[in-house]
């Protein structure tokens, strides 16, 4: 076990009186892709914002680097390294390109680094670097998503929170993105926390997983284990088990182990 | 009806009339002596009132007697049409529904011997039970249940027929077997236009000593066993029960446990037929709790894991309640525990304790029993596994008058049985009347009366070991009668340990002493030719979950939190004071949690999701080895 970079204990965030996450634990050690996967309204996204600080947690404790930054405003949690990237691309869409990713680095002094970075982004994404200049809002929905991931890049973060990149992209553009993110983990050593439903291409790309279902994670593993369980199959991978009819309504119930 | 037998002189029970003595043959009521006979008298009786309730789009519908009677007149007569014989076993899938009775009284009214198969067995399992007991046709729920059918199609040659209770999913459906409940109805109408009045006849020709049901029991070794039970059988229970569990005709119950388990069938079908109650079915096993505080039944039985639950989740909402509601609850439950212990002796009740818990009812308790669904509850009963003593007076100080009976699928369900005037805490209640219970030189129970089964379905050598020379049936339970006739169950005789130190141990005490603790849900104690006793435990994963969170103790699934050590130390606090109920011989040594979630589809967990010790000890033999 290597350093946990990023530890959830216990955490629990109401949506006003629900309780949105009932209790989660987790650990993200350096450099590992996290993922957590869950249907509609298990809690996932609550969970990065909770983590980011757009959400209070009611209880529990998140320790980034051994120190505990549950409840800080989400600009001081910046700050510590961990970026946000929330789902639904949320660029700034009359800005250009240029200054959505000037934006990014808002809290960030040092001039040369910040160039560096913004080359870096265009390295990774060269499409954002040929659409510079032009409005965000023109851009396609990929794009779109390329430029929030490379806004958060801007910060250096230690750590990505990633909501649902692939959330309404071709297969083939989610194929591109989640090949980018690959190498930013490898070669920019990028921490990411990733949230998705598409459990294929999540498990994929990550270390490690946790399933969660209203609120709770039932389920964790490396992603190789995930993906040999016949939960996951049945239920995240969207395996078809052998029926004796051709089409077959029920699911076998889930057992989690 | 036997007119060469004299008949016995009548005494009428709320409006039901019985023979004045029990157990004598023949037994009858309001004058039947077969379940298809009584049938047809209640369902002419009571005609359009309710029988049965179900709920359809989250409103509740109710079904008259004379649905119940058309429905199991169609399928009865469809079932004849189709081919089936008196004798032939039709075999039951289904969760508890109102077609699952239908088909009870259509089956049983042609002649048919009606067999439950449970919801959660395997294909295997199913194919060994069709076989098994020769079934011609078989029911099944919907689409899911079908397809383990479809599985062991092949294997089942002697079954003609498979019915299906719902279409849904399966409009392509294609087979040269399987049709639907309404093509089933369909073929027993016409049946009827062409011989009017053979249902009648058919039911008519029904004799007390017909095999009307088989039931499968879970046997843990080896593979089920099904028990025939006669309509004298099914009868005797009614006589007794008459006597023993009050049912009124103004009666509502809930049916949620499956109507495979004698249990159920007794208290939903055979009694409600008897008294003329009406049934209402729970909508799901997971919307149990729920459907209870609905229809609030005037009575309720239910297996000692439901109860456990109903207590877990109340003092649950306690632990969040604000300090005065909290402060109250307790005030009202001393006060509640201070009169039971009056009530559960049948002594009067002192004017001071009874003001007291006056006070506490009105202002607490009273709502608690709404809440619950239980306010309108004359009796609650649990039977079929142990409950804990601490359990039953619980109820008491909270206003519900929880009984313990005593039963089992070879005598139809009912033994011995407390009722709230004749109340012995710890013990199963006095033998019902109409029967007989000794207790062997070895501690074995063993009953006599007109309940005993007619012996298992094509197995002589099973049924020859059930019974002892003189006829009386082996319980396998080891109990103890005391001078008052409360006859108290200690184990099984299989069950009992004896340590590598020669000492007897009845495991089933310590058990259910252990299952008390809201965050135990099962344990099996295990020490047989062992230097000293260890406990596998089934923690409550709801509760546990609480208390981690409560206590701030990381965990993500359910095996990380078998395997935290602040939940390893509160189950060890739990053990330690069981510990202390009992001499150090008995005192269990060493523990280890079950770390997977079981299900009810898992072998070693019985229907009413009870641990099955043997496939216990088989399948954590490892865990078993740690502890020695």
């Amino acid at each position: 076990m290597g350093d946990a970079l990023l530890e959830i204990k216990n955490l629990e965030s109401f949506y006003g009186p629900i309780m949105a996450i009932r209790g989660v634990s987790l650990k993200v050690e350096k450099g590992q892709i996290v993922t957590v996967l869950g249907a509609n309204g298990a809690g996932k996204s609550t969970l990065l914002k909770t983590i980011s600080g757009i959400m209070d947690p009611e209880k529990g404790q998140v320790i980034f680097k051994g120190c505990e930054i549950q409840g800080q405003e989400p600009h001081r949690i910046v700050q510590h390294g961990i970026v946000h990237v929330p789902e639904g691309r949320e660029v700034f869409p009359l800005l250009t390109v240029d200054e959505n990713l000037t934006l990014g680095a808002y809290t960030r002094n040092d001039k040369v680094g910040v160039q560096r970075d913004r080359e870096m982004v265009f390295d990774y994404f060269p499409i954002l670097a040929e659409r510079r200049g032009q409005e965000a809002g023109t851009l396609s929905g990929g794009q779109q998503q390329m430029l929030a991931i490379g806004r958060g890049l801007m910060l250096s973060p230690e750590i990505m929170l990633l909501d649902e990149p692939s959330l309404g992209l071709s297969p083939l553009l989610v194929q591109e993105i989640f090949a980018i993110l690959r190498r930013l983990n490898a070669e920019e050593k990028v921490t990411m926390v990733l949230v998705e439903q598409n459990a294929r291409i999540a498990l994929d790309l990550a270390n490690v997983g946790y399933v969660m279902e209203i609120g709770r994670i039932v389920m964790d593993g490396t992603a190789e284990r995930l993906m040999q369980s016949e939960d996951i199959k049945a239920f995240y991978l969207g395996h078809q088990e052998a029926g004796q009819r051709d089409e077959r309504r029920w699911k076998r119930k889930k057992t989690w182990r | 009806m036997d007119m060469h037998m004299a008949p016995h002189p009548q005494v009428t029970l709320n409006g039901v009339s019985y023979n004045a003595t029990p157990g004598v043959r023949p037994v009858r009521v309001d004058g039947c002596d077969t379940i298809a006979k009584l049938f047809a008298r209640r369902c002419s009786e009571l005609g359009d009132q309710t029988a049965h309730r179900e709920k359809d789009m989250g409103i509740w519908k109710a079904c008259s007697w004379t649905d119940y009677w058309t429905h199991a007149k169609w399928l009865g007569l469809g079932l004849r049409a189709l081919g089936l014989q008196r004798g032939e076993v039709v075999s039951i899938l289904s969760e508890d529904r109102k077609e699952w009775i239908y088909a009870d009284m259509g089956i049983q009214g042609v002649g048919g011997i009606a067999s439950g198969v449970y919801t959660t067995d395997s294909p295997a399992q199913l194919a060994y039970i069709l076989n098994n007991s020769e079934s011609r046709v078989l029911f099944v729920e919907d689409d899911e249940q079908l397809d383990k059918f479809l599985e062991i199609q092949d294997e089942v040659p002697g079954l003609a027929r498979v019915v299906i209770f719902e279409r849904e999913g399966l409009h392509d459906l294609n087979h040269s077997k399987c049709l639907f409940i309404e093509d089933l109805y369909e073929v027993g109408r016409t049946f009827e236009a062409e011989n009017p009045g053979c249902f009648r006849d058919e039911i008519a020709k029904s004799q007390p000593d017909d095999t009307a049901l088989l039931i499968y029991t879970s046997g843990t070794t080896g593979q089920p066993k099904g028990a025939m039970l006669s309509h004298e059988n099914i009868l005797s229970t009614m006589e007794a029960s008459a006597r023993a569990l009050t049912f009124m005709r103004s009666d509502e119950l809930l049916c949620f446990l499956p109507l495979c388990h004698i249990l159920e069938r007794n208290v939903s079908v055979y009694l409600p037929l008897a008294a003329s109650c009406t049934v209402n079915f729970a909508e799901s096993p997971e919307t149990v709790f729920d459907n209870l505080s609905e229809v609030s039944p005037s009575t309720f039985f239910a297996v000692p894991r439901v109860w456990e639950k109903i207590y877990s989740k109340v003092m649950v909402l306690m632990q969040e309640a604000t300090p005065i509601g909290r402060w109250a609850f307790n005030r009202a439950i001393k006060a509640g525990m201070a009169r039971a212990d009056y009530l559960m002796q049948n002594l009067p009740v002192p004017g001071r304790v009874a003001a007291r818990y006056l006070f506490w009812d009105v202002l607490v308790l009273r709502n608690l029993r709404r809440m619950l669904g239980m306010d309108r509850m004359r009796r609650g009963g649990s039977g079929a596994a142990p409950i804990s003593p601490e359990l039953l007076k619980w109820y008491w100080s909270i206003g519900v008058r929880l009984v313990e009976g005593y039963g089992m699928t070879e005598n139809a369900g009912l033994t011995a049985v407390n009722t709230v005037e004749a109340n012995r805490l710890g013990s199963v209640g006095q033998p019902v009347p109409g029967i007989t219970i000794r207790i062997a030189d070895d501690g074995e129970i063993q009953t006599l009366g007109l309940n005993n089964f007619q012996g298992y379905w094509h197995n002589a050598e099973k049924t020859a070991e059930t019974y002892t020379s003189d006829g009386w049936l082996r319980t396998g339970d080891v109990g103890q009668v005391d001078q008052d006739g409360y006859l108290t169950i200690t184990g099984r005789i299989k069950d009992i340990i004896i340590t590598t130190g020669g000492k007897n141990i009845t495991p089933a005490e310590i058990e259910s002493r252990l299952k008390f603790s809201h965050y135990i849900s099962d344990a099996v104690v295990i020490g047989d030719q062992r230097k000293y006793l260890s406990c596998l435990i089934m923690i409550d994963q709801e509760n546990v979950e609480k208390f981690a969170q409560d206590h701030k103790i990381p965990f993500s699934d359910f095996a990380s939190l078998c395997a935290a050590q602040e939940v390893v130390a509160l189950i060890e606090g739990e053990v330690e004071a069981v510990n202390h109920e009992f001499a150090r011989v008995e005192q269990i040594k060493q523990f280890r949690l079950i770390n997977v979630l079981l299900t009810a589809e898992d072998d070693e967990l019985t229907a009413t999701m009870k641990l099955k010790r043997n496939l216990v000890e088989q399948k954590h033999k490892a865990l078993i080895d740690q502890m020695y």
